[in-house]
Formats: C-alpha cells, sequence, structure tokens
C-alpha cells in the first residue's frame, strides 16, 4: 500500500482539491447575517429571477433541442447539397460568443439600427421601423444563448450516429416504419445519452452566463446572486442563492455523468466502416439545404456580418485599437493556461490511474464541477479566498501578504481558468486513457520502465490528438472568457473579449464590432485546425 | 522517446519563463505612477491620462471594469490594494464607497474646493463631469408646457406614451431616489404606479434606445441622460441615427421647481493608496480647462468647472436651465435601495 503513495498520487489527491477550493468558498465564507437583500428579494423579485433563470433555460434547451438533433440528423444520414460543407461549417457556432451575438443582435434589429438602413438602401426612405421585429430581452438572450451553444448538441448528436453500428434508417424500413416513425422511434432514442450530455453542457453554461444577461438586463439566478454578494453585501443571501443555484447545477452534473456512461455502451459499436447515405432528391433536399443553411447563416454568418460591417462603416474605432498587445495578451493566456491545464490533468489521470484510490476518484470527479461555477461566482469566490488565506497567513506565521501575486496579476488570471476549465481538460485527457487498456502498463512495468518513461513513452504518444484537441478546446473557452478576465486581471491589460465588453459597455458597440471580429477569426482558425478530429468518422 | 521528454521539457521551461517574465512586468514598481480603478470605460479617458503623462512624468495605470465587482476587489486587496483612485459614474456609488470608509479624504483640494460647486463634492470624492436625466418629446406630436416636471409623466393622459429603461438602472435608482427625497417614499410609490402605467412597453435597452423609441413613434416621451442624444447628433452611431436623434426634441424639467435633476462622474482617493500626491495631481488635472475640454467634447457631459463650454451639440439645447443644486447628490446613494424597492413594487 505505502509503495503506492508516491509523486502521482500526491499529484492526483492536490490538483482536485485545490479545483475545489472556490467551490468550498462559495459554501463555506458566509456565516454571517449581514444584510437585508433577501427580504427584498422576496417581496420583489425573487421569484422573477427564478422565472427569468427557468424561462431562459427551457427556451435554450428546447432551441438548442432542435437546431442540433436536426442538423446532426440531415448531416449523418443523408447526401444534399452542401452537406460537406455543412458538416464542419456549422460547428463555427462555437466562435462566436453569446455576448458578442448579443451586440449583433440588438444592432441589427433595434429602431434605426442595421435592418433600417439595409431597408432604406433598397427601397428608399421610408418609415420601416414599425415593421421591424422587436426583441425582448427575454427572447433575446434565449436566441443569442442558443445559437452560440447548440453547437455541442450537434456535435455529439452527431458523433453518435455515426458510430452507430447500423444504419439505423435501414433498420427502420425493414420494420416497415416511415422515415418519420423510424426518426421518433428508433433513431432519436439511440441516440439519447449523447444528446442529453449535451444539453447538460448547454444548460451548465446557461446557467452560468453573465455577459449576455447583463447585455439586455434581464435579472437571472446568477445576477442575484452577484447582486447579493457584491451590491448588497448580504452573504447570507448569496450563500442560500448559490445553494440553490448549485443544486441544480450538480443535477445537471449527475446526469450528464450518468448519460455519458450510457453513450458509451452505444458507442461499442463492432465495425468502423462509415454508414452508407441516403441521396435526398426533390423538396426533401431542398428542406435540408435550407434547414442548415439557415442554421449556419444565423449562427455564424449573420453575427460575422454584422461586426464586419461595422468594422467597414467605421474604421475610425480600429485606430484606436492596440492590435498587437491585444493579441498578445489573448494568446499569452491561452498558452499558459492550456499549458498547466494538460499537465496537470495528465498527472492526475495518471495518479488515478496508478493509485486507483475510491477518494481520489471521487474528489476528481467531485472537483470537476468547477465548470459548472459561474465565472463572475468563481472570480469573487477567488478573490475572497486569497484575501482570507493570505491575511490568515499573516496572522498565523507573520508571513508577508501575497494578494498581489494572485490578484490583479496573470498568474491570478491562469490559476481562476485553471479551476474553471479544469474539468473540461481532464475529462478530455481521461476519455483518451480509458482507450488504453491497464495491461499496457503492466506490460511496460514488466519490461523494465519507470512510471515516468510508461508516462512519456506510450501514453504521451498515444494520446497526442486528445491534448490537441483539449488545448484547442481550452483556447476557444479562453478566448471568449469575459467575467474572470475583466475582475482579476493586472493593469492595462486587455484582451479582445474586455475590450469588446469595454465598448459595449459605453454604448458603442460599433467600437466593439472589430475586437469582436478578432476574436471570433482566433476562435474559428482554432475550430478549423481541431475540425478534422470532431468530425471524424472513422 | 527522448525527445519527446526533451521536448516536453522545453516547453515548460518556456511556459514558467513566460510566467515569471509576465508576472514582473505586471508587478513591476514604476517609482512615479498613480493607479487608476475606472468603471467608467471611455478611450477618451485614457487619452487624458496619456496628457497627463507627458505633462508631469507620472504614469496612470488603469483597471476598467463593472462598479460592484472593481469595489470587491479594492476591499479585499485591503492594505495591499495598489489602487489610488477610483472613478465611477453615480453620485451614488461613490456615496455608497464612502460610507464604507473606503476613501480618504484629500480628493477636494484646495485648488479643486475653488472650482468645483459644493454639491458636487465631498472631502473623500470630487465630480469630474455632470450630466443631466432629462425628458425627450416628439416635436410632432406633444409639446410641453414650460414648467413640466418629472412628477408629470405619471398623468394618465400620457398613457401608453412612455419609455424609460429599467429599474436595474443606476440612473433611474439616482432619478427615483432624488424623488423620494423630495416627495417622500408614499408619494413617490404612487408615481411609479403611475409611470409603469403609461409605459409604451416593457422597459428593454439603454437610453439611446428610449430616444430611439420615440423617433420612430413607438412613443411620445422619454427619459434618459443628455449625453447619449449628443452621441447620435454627433454621427459616431452612423447617419441613420444622426437623422433620428434630429426628430427628437431634449426636455430639461422642473424648471418652476427644484430644477433638472442632475448627476455626476467623480473620483476618490482610496483608504490605502501607495501614491497619494499623484492620486491628488491626477484628480487636479482633470478638473482643469484643458482636461475639462478633452471630457466634453469626447463624452458630451457637463463641464464640472466654471469656464469650459459644453460641446455644442449639447450647448445647443441651452445651458441656462435650472439644476437641481438642493438635493444634494450625497443623498442618492442613501435612498438608492428604497427607490429600486419603490420601482419593482409599482411593476417597473
Amino acid at each position: 500500500m505505502i509503495k503506492r503513495i508516491n509523486f502521482w498520487v500526491i499529484f492526483a489527491f492536490l490538483v482536485p482539491l485545490l479545483v475545489a477550493i472556490p467551490i468550498f468558498t462559495v459554501f463555506l465564507s458566509f456565516f454571517d447575517t449581514t444584510g437585508n437583500y433577501l427580504d427584498l428579494l422576496k417581496d420583489t423579485f425573487l421569484l422573477k429571477y427564478l422565472s427569468n433563470s427557468f424561462l431562459i433555460l427551457l427556451g435554450v434547451l428546447s432551441l438548442t433541442f432542435i437546431f442540433g438533433v436536426t442538423s446532426a440528423y440531415f448531416v449523418s444520414f443523408y447526401k444534399f447539397p452542401g452537406v460537406n460543407f455543412f458538416k464542419w461549417a456549422l460547428i463555427l457556432s462555437f466562435a462566436v460568443p453569446a455576448y458578442i451575438y448579443a451586440y449583433s443582435l440588438v444592432a441589427f434589429f433595434e429602431n434605426y439600427g442595421t435592418a433600417f438602413s439595409i431597408l432604406t438602401y433598397l427601397f428608399g426612405e421610408g418609415d420601416y421601423n414599425k415593421n421591424i421585429p422587436k426583441f425582448d430581452g427575454l427572447i433575446g438572450s434565449m436566441f443569442s444563448i442558443s445559437f452560440s451553444l447548440f453547437g455541442y448538441v450537434y456535435v455529439l448528436t452527431r458523433a453518435s450516429f455515426v458510430f452507430q453500428s447500423h444504419n439505423l434508417i435501414e433498420v427502420g424500413k425493414n420494420l416497415g416504419l416511415s422515415s418519420y416513425e423510424s426518426f421518433f422511434k428508433i433513431i432519436l432514442p439511440s441516440a439519447r445519452p449523447a444528446i442529453v450530455v449535451g444539453l447538460s453542457l448547454v444548460a451548465m453554461e446557461t446557467l452560468s452566463d453573465f455577459g449576455t444577461v447583463d447585455f439586455f438586463s434581464i435579472s437571472t439566478l446568477t445576477t442575484a446572486i452577484y447582486n447579493a454578494w457584491i451590491s448588497f453585501d448580504d452573504l447570507t443571501t448569496a450563500n442560500q442563492l448559490s445553494f440553490v443555484l448549485l443544486f441544480f447545477i450538480l443535477l445537471l452534473f449527475i446526469l450528464e455523468n450518468l448519460s455519458r456512461k450510457g453513450a458509451k455502451y452505444h458507442q461499442n459499436s463492432k465495425g468502423n466502416k462509415p454508414i452508407p447515405k441516403i441521396q435526398l432528391v426533390g423538396g426533401k433536399s431542398i428542406l435540408a439545404t435550407c434547414f442548415c443553411s439557415i442554421l449556419f447563416f444565423c449562427s455564424f454568418v449573420f453575427p460575422v456580418s454584422q461586426m464586419t460591417y461595422w468594422t467597414i462603416k467605421f474604421p475610425k474605432y480600429f485606430q484606436d485599437i492596440n492590435f498587437w498587445s491585444l493579441n498578445m495578451n489573448t494568446l499569452l493566456l491561452v498558452f499558459l493556461s492550456s499549458l498547466f491545464l494538460i499537465i496537470f490533468s495528465f498527472m492526475t489521470n495518471y495518479g488515478n490511474r496508478v493509485s486507483k484510490n475510491k477518494l481520489i476518484s471521487y474528489l476528481s470527479t467531485f472537483s470537476v464541477s468547477g465548470y459548472a461555477l459561474p465565472g463572475i461566482i468563481l472570480a469573487v469566490a477567488f478573490i475572497t479566498f486569497i484575501s482570507w488565506f493570505s491575511d490568515f497567513l499573516s496572522s498565523i506565521f507573520g508571513f508577508n501578504s501575497f494578494k498581489n501575486v494572485f490578484i490583479g496579476s496573470v498568474v491570478g488570471l491562469v490559476i481562476a481558468y485553471f479551476v474553471r476549465f479544469f474539468s473540461l481538460s481532464y475529462n478530455g485527457i481521461k476519455s483518451g486513457y480509458s482507450k488504453i487498456n491497464n495491461s499496457i502498463d503492466e506490460n511496460a512495468y514488466l519490461l523494465g520502465y519507470s512510471k515516468l518513461k510508461t508516462f512519456s513513452t506510450i501514453h504521451l504518444p498515444y494520446l497526442k490528438t486528445n491534448i490537441l484537441l483539449v488545448g484547442v478546446l481550452i483556447a476557444l473557452e479562453i478566448i471568449k472568457e469575459l467575467p474572470i478576465t475583466l475582475i482579476l486581471r493586472p493593469f492595462n491589460f486587455e484582451t479582445f473579449a474586455t475590450k469588446a465588453y469595454s465598448y459595449a459597455a459605453q454604448d458603442l458597440l460599433e467600437a466593439a464590432a472589430f475586437p469582436s471580429l478578432c476574436l471570433i477569426i482566433w476562435a474559428s482558425i482554432f475550430i478549423l485546425f481541431i475540425s478534422k478530429y470532431i468530425l471524424s468518422e472513422k | 522517446m527522448e525527445k519527446t521528454m526533451n521536448k516536453l521539457i522545453r516547453v515548460i521551461g518556456l511556459g514558467i519563463v513566460g510566467l515569471f517574465s509576465t508576472l514582473l512586468v505586471a508587478n513591476s514598481v514604476f517609482a512615479n505612477e498613480v493607479n487608476v480603478f475606472s468603471a467608467r470605460h471611455y478611450d477618451s479617458d485614457v487619452q487624458l491620462y496619456e496628457k497627463f503623462t507627458a505633462k508631469t512624468g507620472i504614469k496612470v495605470n488603469v483597471v476598467s471594469g463593472k462598479d460592484k465587482a472593481l469595489q470587491k476587489r479594492i476591499k479585499e486587496e485591503g492594505k495591499d490594494s495598489k489602487a489610488d483612485i477610483y472613478i465611477t459614474a453615480d453620485a451614488g456609488r461613490l456615496g455608497a464607497f464612502q460610507a464604507e470608509g473606503m476613501f480618504q479624504k484629500g480628493a477636494s483640494s484646495a485648488a479643486l474646493k475653488k472650482v468645483v460647486p459644493a454639491n458636487f463634492r465631498s472631502p473623500y470624492w470630487v465630480g469630474i463631469a455632470k450630466r443631466a436625466r432629462i425628458i425627450y418629446y416628439n416635436p410632432k406630436t406633444v409639446n410641453p408646457s414650460w414648467n413640466m416636471s418629472y412628477e408629470d409623466l405619471a398623468d394618465p393622459k400620457y398613457k401608453g406614451r412612455v419609455v424609460i429603461r429599467k429599474s436595474s438602472n443606476i440612473y433611474n435608482q439616482s432619478l427615483v431616489a432624488s424623488l423620494i427625497k423630495n416627495n417622500g417614499e408614499k408619494k413617490t410609490a404612487a408615481w411609479a404606479k403611475g409611470m409603469v402605467n403609461n409605459f409604451a412597453r416593457k422597459p428593454t435597452g439603454n437610453d439611446r434606445a428610449q430616444i430611439l423609441a420615440v423617433a420612430a413613434g413607438e412613443a411620445d416621451w422619454a427619459v434618459a441622460n443628455t449625453y447619449y442624444l449628443a452621441l447620435m447628433l454627433s454621427g459616431k452611431k452612423g447617419a441613420e441615427q444622426q437623422a433620428a436623434a434630429k426628430k427628437v426634441m431634449p426636455f430639461f424639467p422642473n424648471q418652476d421647481g427644484r430644477g433638472t435633476h442632475m448627476n455626476i462622474s467623480g473620483g476618490g482617493i482610496l483608504k490605502h493608496a501607495p501614491n497619494k500626491a499623484n492620486a491628488v495631481k491626477l484628480l487636479e488635472f482633470l478638473l482643469t480647462p484643458e482636461a475639462q475640454q478633452h471630457i466634453v467634447n469626447n463624452t458630451f457631459e457637463y463641464p464640472m468647472i466654471p469656464g469650459v463650454e459644453a460641446n455644442k451639440l449639447i450647448a445647443q439645447f441651452g445651458l441656462d436651465f435650472k439644476q437641481d443644486l438642493k438635493t444634494k447628490v450625497s443623498n442618492y446613494g442613501k435612498l438608492q435601495a428604497k427607490a429600486l424597492k419603490v420601482m419593482n413594487e409599482a411593476g417597473w
């Protein structure tokens, strides 16, 4: 037993513990009764906040389900004009963060907005404002979040369709079902685990959204926690609300985990032969092409066009931007964070593998729920914890304060990202590891390989693709990340996301266009880089 | 194999070097600097800081962000905070932060006391620019009498014709706080209900969206801050919005009473400021005619000191309107929570 307590195991224990700290902080740092925000909430808007969160969640889940599953169904089983293009083009929606989508939506549909300009250009002067549909903030949030997140459902559902051992449409035909019946009776149930995983990811991201609902001034559970904690200094209420939120999230998390197990079972197909696709003709083929085109247009072309239009229309604004430093800052954060995340995820995974300790395994599972903690809450929890810990060490051991090392520094940012995205990275590496049989390790040890050597010569090369995938997923998240960066960044430090936010905050969405566009371009490059792995049919 | 490992080690090494070098840059101490936490996001403010640096050799470092999040960071950093000055829009926020003991005295130096009106400063903070929260109307459909007031907007005869943004907005909270201060909570609660009855639509969008709603004929009356109209008139938002802004007229209410509701952008020196002397210099600089001219021409706010003319896009609507100098802006902070409650209970 003692032999097993080594470097790797210690890692597997310490890293998840570190990651879990902010989650504990959210629960534990609020014990005083400090304010009366809850009374105000109860009397007036607690119900509204809850119902807003619930409505947005419901809307987003319905929309992402329809968008994701339908497009995955078309693309996986049929041939129609443009199918090979849509297959990868639809995942470009990942490049557009929901808050930038929201900027585009408002800019286009507002009175005298872009839609008005287009109509004026086409048909001359006129009173078009009345005919342009107006978005309520709630509806606007639903659409913005749905278009930027449906990709999760699309990618996972598609993968599940592709890895079926039989062509399910053929199966349906043999049973005498219409294509409509076989969709609902065979295809949909077969992909259920994958769909549930996709939807729970969507749900977690939706509940933790801050940028979009803040832009539309929609109050949700997350903004209520933020207000209770920060505006009203009412820690008790923040605690109670956080508890409700975390409870929801934990539920989703468990659901996701259970479904992942189910999904694995279904993916255990024997052959790796791609399923022959059915050629669509006539109206059906037009329908499929139209659906995918509209989805691609709405989710990617529309926001990109709006941002490009502004960038060209208001060239003055990009002179004000320090382009190189924005690139350098964004890439620096991406590089450092992915580096540390990948290294530590490896060590934790490997530690788990060699120790086979239940406690460590549970701790890892618990710590990855950091992903579900809204970024803005995590950032505040981080500041609170560092401040408390530094004061604590100073008072007991007379240490010098180290707050400045962690708050308002790149180090702090990287650590906060680490906590937020450890789940992504840990699970990504884990899914690769689960494919390497344990007997390979045993054989390596028998050949006299050390643990380090087994790791570096056997595991590392085998997991190359996984590393690439995980690295890019982290990069995407960090490029788009807003609330953590905003709160924890050093002096004079901007990323594309903070720059865009800052212009939006001064009501100059026109100026936010250029940094938004750069952000989308960077994210798209990363997506295209890995699209062939995400979409692999082998 | 060896190669992979070497590569890995090299990459890790590079990462660590990168990390520490950024750490050094991020934490490097400039002997002569002043650190600003700002909830105002204007690029023009940054240009102004550059002018200050050119003049004095004092480097200005900035972190901008959401008001309350910045305050939280300053509070948690405590005596280790490097922040010298905290700048934000809305007097209520400044007052609330002062009440928490986060500012030290000294923001209003002797030089500043001479130029800044007493209502717009305290020993702990000083106003940098002024804005009025006013009424906008559509001159084609309505014509306000000269003495129309905020109170009048709740009159049932305007049913379905008024737009204003959400109650969560701080400018609304300060406006309603001033109404509570002047008319009492009960009357203001009735007023808020009247306002909600008159809404042309559920509150949505920012101040500019309210003005555009009047231009588009969705409503006859809007409440919004002064600088939004000027921003549209400047053409910075494109030709369409410039044309739309011309369809709307601003109106300064409560002229036969206490005057139009005024608010400020302002800043104070933080309790643990490491560079207090430089902070005082920066605040003094922001209230020089040169800096004020820069501010009013970029943000279209009103100047804080005499002798500086507001930008002509805003000055054209008159500068001699009666400002509410009676209601101390320091009251806003104290009554904002009450204001929010009143609005929420009315269904705002």
